[in-house]
C-alpha cells in the first residue's frame, strides 16, 4: 500500500488496463469523519447502439461478450429473452438441457470465487497481507491437494460447458425455442460421474469453512459484527415451491423483516425495480419502486435491494436439494435465524449455492430426459418483444430485447448482477470506512477492510477486458467537504 | 516441444480485439508447423493458466494500456506485470495461477518460456468491431514480433537446428 497527503495523487500503474476500476471516492465531513463514500467503476460504452440495428438471434453469442466473468449468463438469458420476442415456450428436454448447463457454469464460478478471491479473507485471514491473500495463500494453509482440487473442478466444468454449449467460454448453443443440440448417453454418463465428483467437493468446501471459519470465533464476530451489517431487502429467483432457482421461476423480493414484498414475472421487472442515475457515477442505481429512493441508507422504507447469493438464501423458503437444504438449515440456525444481513455471510451462502449447483447438475444429468432429442421448438411468430432473466452469480441478470417484425433489434436494455448491488455496496464500504477513518485519521487496514466489504459482492465490473495483468487496482481517494482529494491510498500497485 | 500461442482479446470491444487478429495471422503463417498451436481465447488468470496445461512454451498476445503510444509493443514477462501480490476482482493473477499450477503437478511452460505481447490499445472502453488506425497498423509488426520470438532458441538445449527449425521454414 502506498499513501499521498495534500492533495498529492499517487496515479494506479498505468500498465493495467483496468485502470480507474475499483476506484473509491470517500468524501469527509468537516469533522474529519466519513460522510459519504463511492465505489465507481467505468462502464463499456455504447453496447445498446453496437446491439440496435442487429438479428435479434445474434444476441446470445454477442451479449455472451459483455462480461469476461459470466459470459455463460449473459448467454443463458439473452436466449430466454429470445424465446419470449419470439413468442415461443421451448420443450422440457430443453429447459433442462439449459439449466444443467447454467448449473454446472454457477459450480465451476462459485468455485473460483471462494478459492481464489473470498476465501483467502478468511482462510488465510482478514489480517494477513496481500501478498499472501489469495489461492497460494488457501494452498499453504489447507493443504497442496487443494490446488489440484480446484484445478480439477474447473477443468472438468469448462470441459462439460464446452460439450454441452459448443465452445469453452462462450457458448454458442442457445437458440430461440430451445438449443442447437442434445446430448448422447455416453455424454450423459461423464456428466453424471462428474458432477457426483462435484458434489463432494462442494461437501469439502463446506468443510473447510466450517474448520477455519466457524470453528474462529473472531471470524464468526467479524461476519457477525455491526460493520459489516445492512438490513436491506433481498431478492432472488424461486421455483414453484419459493425454493432458490438460478434458471426459472418468479422474482420474489423480501424485506429486512423477512415477509414477502413482492413475487413477480420477469417480464414484470418494470413495475418493480427502476433505477436511480447519480451524477457522478457512470452506474445507475436499481431500488425498489414502489418502496423509492430514500438515499443510500437500510431498512424497511428504504428501496435498496440486495442480490447475492445470500440474497437468493433470504428470498427463497428454502433449496430444492437435499444436502444443500441442511446446510441452509444450519446457515440459518447457525445465525440466528432469517433473514441474514450480514454481507460476509455471503461467502457461506455462495458454498451452499455451489452445494446446490452440484447437486442439480446430478439431479438433471439423471432425469430420464435430458438425453430427449426434442430439444427445439421452432418459432413461428412474429417477433416483437421479450424480457429473459436468470441468476447471475453475482446476482439476477435481466435482458429486455424490442424487434421490428423482421426480428431486427430496436431497443436493448440489461440490468446486470453487479448493477443491482450498486447501492449497497456503496453502503458496505461507507460502513467500513467509518469505522477506520476518524478525525480525518486513516487507521491502517482500511484498504484491507474496504475490499472485503466489496468483494462479498463479487461485483463484475461491467467489463469485457479479460486484462493481461489480471489484477484489480484499488484506489482510495479521500476529500474534503468541498469535494477536493486530500489524500489518496492505493493498493496493488507493485 | 509444444508451443502455444494464444491470442486474447475481445472481438466486439474495440482495440480488445487485437490479440485476436494477430492471432488469426499468425494461424495463417504458422500452418503445418508440428508442435506450434495458435488459438484463440479470452480469459487471464487461472484459466489462461489451464489453457498453458500441457505446452513447453506460451506467446501470448493482448491489448494492454501503459500510456505509450497507441500501436506501440511491449514485451514481456509474466514478472514484468506490475502486480505481483495482488487478486483480481474474479481470478488470480498470472504469476499466481502459473504457480498454483505448477504446485498441483501440472505440466507448464517455465516462467523464462511465457512471452506476453502486449500492443498499447487506444479504446478499450467503447463496443465497436474496428481497431483504431495505430493499433490497426501494429499489427504486421506484432505478427513479425511473434515470429522472431518463436524463431529465437528457448536455450542453448533447444536452439533451432536442422530438427528444429524455426517457424515458417519448415
Amino acid at each position: 500500500m502506498s499513501t499521498a497527503t495534500a492533495k498529492k495523487r499517487i496515479s494506479i500503474d498505468p500498465i493495467t488496463r483496468l485502470e480507474g476500476h475499483g476506484k473509491i471516492d470517500i468524501f469527509l465531513n468537516e469533522e474529519g469523519d466519513v460522510a459519504n463514500a463511492y465505489l465507481q467503476i467505468p462502464e463499456l460504452r455504447g453496447f445498446e447502439q453496437f446491439c440496435v440495428g442487429r438479428p435479434a438471434e445474434d444476441m446470445p453469442n454477442l451479449t455472451n461478450r459483455i462480461c469476461g466473468v459470466c459470459p455463460e449468463a449473459h448467454h443463458m438469458a439473452a436466449t430466454k429473452a429470445l424465446d419470449a420476442v419470439w413468442h415461443v415456450d421451448p420443450p422440457p428436454a430443453a429447459k433442462k438441457l439449459r439449466e444443467l448447463f447454467y448449473s454446472i457454469f454457477f459450480a465451476t464460478d462459485h468455485t473460483t470465487h471462494f478459492y481464489a478471491l473470498g476465501g483467502p479473507d478468511f482462510v488465510v485471514g482478514p489480517e494477513a497481507p496481500p501478498a499472501e491473500r489469495n489461492i497460494l495463500g488457501v494452498v499453504a494453509k489447507v493443504g497442496l491437494e487443494i490446488g489440484g482440487k480446484v484445478i480439477n473442478m474447473r477443468r472438468n466444468g469448462h470441459h462439460l460447458i464446452k460439450m454441452i454449449g459448443g465452445r469453452p467460454v462462450h457458448p454458442n448453443w442457445g437458440l430461440p425455442g430451445g438449443v442447437s443440440r442434445g446430448i448422447n448417453e455416453e455424454q450423459r454418463q461423464e456428466i453424471e460421474k462428474l458432477g457426483r465428483e462435484a458434489i463432494e467437493f462442494a461437501r469439502f468446501s463446506l468443510g473447510i469453512f466450517e474448520d477455519v471459519v466457524l470453528k474462529n470465533s473472531d471470524y464468526v464476530d467479524l461476519i457477525t459484527g455491526d460493520t459489516y451489517t445492512h438490513q436491506t431487502y433481498n431478492i432472488g429467483t424461486v421455483d414453484e415451491n419459493n425454493h432458490a432457482n438460478f434458471y426459472d421461476g418468479k422474482v420474489r423480493v423480501t424485506g429486512p423483516d423477512g415477509k414477502e414484498h413482492a413475487k413477480y414475472d420477469a417480464k414484470d421487472y418494470r413495475e418493480y425495480i427502476t433505477e436511480r442515475v447519480e451524477p457522478w457515477s457512470y452506474l445507475k442505481f436499481p431500488y425498489l419502486k414502489k418502496i423509492g429512493w430514500k438515499g443510500f441508507v437500510d431498512g424497511i422504507d428504504s428501496g435498496v435491494y440486495k442480490a447475492t447469493p445470500l440474497s437468493r438464501l433470504n428470498a427463497a423458503d428454502g433449496m430444492a436439494t437435499p444436502l444443500a437444504q441442511t446446510e441452509y438449515d444450519r446457515f440459518y440456525d447457525t445465525l440466528g435465524g432469517k433473514p441474514v444481513h450480514h454481507t460476509l455471510a455471503t461467502h457461506w451462502a455462495r458454498l451452499i449455492e455451489l452445494l446446490f449447483a452440484t447437486e442439480r447438475w446430478v439431479q438433471l444429468a439423471t432425469d430420464p430426459e435430458i438425453t430427449s432429442k426434442e430439444y427445439r421448438v421452432i418459432p413461428t411468430q412474429t417477433p416483437t418483444e421479450g424480457v429473459g432473466c436468470v441468476e447471475a452469480p453475482r446476482g439476477i441478470l435481466t435482458h429486455h430485447y424490442k424487434t421490428d417484425e423482421r426480428g431486427i433489434l430496436t431497443a436493448v436494455n440489461l440490468i446486470v448482477g453487479t448493477t443491482n448491488n450498486n447501492a449497497p455496496i456503496c453502503m458496505s464500504v461507507k460502513k467500513a470506512a467509518q469505522g477506520l477513518i476518524r478525525k480525518g485519521e486513516v487507521r491502517e487496514g482500511l484498504l484491507n477492510m474496504v475490499e472485503m466489504a466489496f468483494r462479498a459482492y463479487d461485483p463484475c465490473f461491467g467489463c469485457a477486458t479479460h486484462s493481461l495483468p489480471g489484477q484489480m487496482p484499488l484506489e482510495v481517494n479521500l476529500r474534503d467537504p468541498r469535494g477536493e482529494v486530500v489524500q489518496t491510498l492505493s493498493q496493488y500497485v507493485g | 516441444m509444444k508451443t502455444l500461442v494464444l491470442g486474447l482479446g475481445n472481438p466486439i470491444v474495440s482495440d480488445d480485439s487485437v490479440g485476436l487478429r494477430v492471432a488469426a495471422e499468425l494461424r495463417t503463417r504458422l500452418a503445418g508447423n508440428v508442435g506450434i498451436e495458435v488459438d484463440e481465447d479470452y480469459w487471464g488468470g487461472l484459466k489462461l493458466m489451464e489453457r498453458m496445461i500441457g505446452y513447453d512454451r506460451a506467446v501470448v498476445i493482448d491489448a494492454i494500456q501503459t500510456g505509450a503510444p497507441p500501436g506501440t509493443i511491449h514485451q514481456l514477462r509474466p514478472d514484468d506485470l506490475p502486480t505481483q501480490r495482488s487478486a483480481s476482482a474474479h481470478d488470480a493473477n498470472l504469476p499466481t495461477a502459473l504457480a498454483l499450477g505448477r504446485q498441483a503437478g501440472m505440466h507448464l511452460p517455465p516462467d523464462e518460456a511465457v512471452v506476453l505481447v502486449g500492443i498499447e490499445a487506444a479504446d478499450i472502453l467503447n463496443f465497436g468491431e474496428e481497431l483504431t488506425p495505430e493499433v490497426e497498423a501494429a499489427v504486421p509488426r506484432a505478427v513479425a514480433l511473434v515470429l522472431q520470438i518463436l524463431a529465437a532458441p528457448l536455450s542453448a538445449r533447444e536452439a533451432p537446428g536442422p530438427d528444429n527449425p524455426p517457424p515458417g521454414e519448415s
